[in-house]
């Protein structure tokens, strides 16, 4: 696992929750090179390069919130979706 | 006097010493949300915060903490900013006895100057999106008041909904929204899903300050938050048609988002710091695809951080939770004399209420459980005799202390319904409730020894005027 930055995009980098590798990049900072966001295409998660370690790197992500593919197929569906009315 | 979008009311806390520009450059994380996690400590009269030097952005206005004290909710209500907070508790009873005063159709609304449509919508362009608390799956939005109909009776005005709720964003033009079941939008989503169809949405930004109480008020499913808002206001809401939807919203917000809740659509979300001071878990949930961002130009970003109590939002729904409770609770037994249920949304409800007979005071406490906001809500009610102040939690205490007996003042209901992010539930949504009568027994209720109850000597209150204008001029 590595930080991803504007200047490094080289290197390899993991979503911090869910350690997928598949990574979308769905905002650049408006003064260039100074940050971007990030997204990955497994469990959603959002940051920003900037943000503290604790919030970017696999490595420093609290064990209380990791998320396991298994986590994510049987999350709970808020609110149900209900029957189509003319379903019998 | 009323205002008629954010920034007049921002001017309006600045001329009163309640608006604190950061003019340092500070990073969008954590610095905003750590600003507005702390300003709260500063006590009741804390003042909103204002950045516009963000790393990385060339054109952030956040606005945070706007409603985040007793000071700045007193002005929103056009109050003077020391008003105490059981006066403006019965003031905005007052005023709701003018409902419903009807909105103003107004023309040209500051937001249209502004538009991206379809594939060029990217919500990221518009605002300064940051993260609030660690735990958070992403950036959200959580001040913004979600306009909607009931698909099954779209012209029932009443039927309309304006609420605030929990949404992420996803994407450039994708959303995650939350319903609570128990609330209005919920029932919209459900009748939508059941015919196979969308959900139209406006979700409306930066808000002048009584839209957002009334979008956080717990009304019934058919009273209309705009003629609320005409009565708190005094004066009659003013709103414009949404472009796309024509959906009604706010004549003076920053920024009109528009687009559909997909129907039969669930994604994983979350988790999020919650108003409950603890995480909801990640959870799957509706989705958003946007279609039309309207903004003002320059537009403020109205923000709020919530966490472990008090934060701003514990301001925001404290006085506007006790007043429909109040109302609802006086229909059918006026012995009620005030009701507090600002602490985490009514999860916990204190009551004062006269007594007609023994037993009655637990009768009250399990009226509060079957309001519509109870249902979702209220898992510890605290019934108190009519002469204690609820709001004065060391009266509450004394009551507590010397007039409940848990031999026969403690009722216990199993498996009552809760919000599913209540997080003592023994499975989410299903509860326990407790109901606490600390009144002092009548006739037939014989238990105890109460006697004769010290009173404060009637010469007290001229005592107490005359203390005050002697500690004043010391």
């Amino acid at each position: 696992m590595s930080e991803k930055t504007p200047g490094n995009t080289s290197e390899k980098t993991v979503c911090p929750r869910c350690a997928h590798p598949a990574i979308a990049r769905l905002f650049t900072s408006p003064v260039p090179g100074v940050w971007d966001v990030l997204q990955c295409e497994q469990c959603l998660y959002c940051w920003r390069t900037s943000e503290p370690a604790r919030r970017t790197s696999r490595a420093a992500y609290p064990d209380g919130f990791k998320l396991t593919a298994e986590d994510i197929r049987d999350a709970p569906e808020v609110p149900a979706v209900p029957p189509l009315r003319d379903a019998r | 006097m009323a205002y008629d979008d954010l920034r007049s009311f921002l001017d309006a806390l600045e001329r009163e010493g309640q608006l604190l520009r950061v003019t340092d450059e500070v990073m969008p994380e954590p610095d905003l949300a750590a600003a507005a996690n702390a300003a709260p400590r500063l006590g009741d009269t804390a003042p909103a915060l204002y950045f516009d030097n963000v790393t990385g952005f060339t054109d952030a206005r956040v606005a945070m903490n706007v409603h985040g004290s007793w000071a700045n909710h007193a002005l929103a209500l056009g109050l003077p900013k020391d008003t105490p907070v059981k006066r403006q508790v019965e003031e905005f009873i007052r005023r709701w006895n003018d409902f419903p005063v009807a909105p103003e159709w107004r023309e040209d609304p500051p937001w249209a100057e502004n538009t991206m449509d379809g594939d060029e919508v990217d919500i990221f362009r518009v605002l300064p999106l940051f993260r609030l608390n660690d735990g958070d799956g992403g950036f959200y939005i959580d001040k913004a008041a979600v306009v909607s109909k009931d698909p099954e009776d779209p012209e029932h005005s009443g039927k309309q909904n304006v609420g605030i709720y929990r949404i992420e964003v996803k994407g450039g033009r994708k959303l995650a929204l939350q319903p609570v079941p128990m609330h209005d939008i919920a029932q919209h989503l459900h009748k939508a899903e059941r015919a196979g169809e969308d959900l139209p949405v406006a979700i409306t930004l930066g808000n002048d300050p009584v839209i957002s109480i009334v979008a956080s008020t717990p009304m019934k499913y058919d009273e209309n938050e705009y003629e609320l808002a005409g009565a708190l206001r005094g004066a009659p809401a003013p709103v414009a048609p949404a472009p796309l939807t024509g959906l009604p919203v706010p004549w003076g917000a920053e920024v009109v988002i528009e687009g559909v809740i997909e129907g039969r659509k669930r994604e994983i979300e979350g988790p999020f710091g919650e108003f409950t001071g603890h995480y909801s878990g990640g959870r799957s949930m509706p989705v958003i695809r946007v279609d039309k961002i309207s903004y003002r130009t320059r537009p403020v970003f109205e923000h709020l951080y919530l966490g472990m109590p008090w934060t701003e939002v514990d301001y925001l729904i404290a006085a506007n939770t006790c007043v429909p409770l109040y109302r609802q609770l006086t229909e059918e037994f006026p012995e009620v004399r005030a009701v507090n249920a600002m602490y985490t949304h009514g999860l916990v409800v204190i009551v004062s209420t006269a007594k007609r007979y023994g037993g009655f005071a637990k009768a009250v406490g399990l009226r509060v459980l079957t309001t519509p906001h109870g249902l979702g809500y209220a898992t510890t009610v605290i019934v108190v005799d009519e002469d204690v102040d609820p709001f004065d939690l060391p009266q509450v205490m004394w009551a507590l202390s010397t007039k409940m007996n848990p031999s026969g003042d403690l009722i216990r209901i199993p498996n009552l319904s809760v919000l599913e992010l209540a997080p003592q539930a023994q499975h989410p949504g299903i509860t326990d409730k407790l109901v606490i009568d600390a009144t002092t027994p009548v006739a037939p209720d014989h238990r105890g020894n109460y006697g004769n109850q010290v009173r404060d000597l009637p010469e007290a209150a001229a005592w107490l005027d005359r203390l005050r204008r002697l500690a004043a001029h010391r």
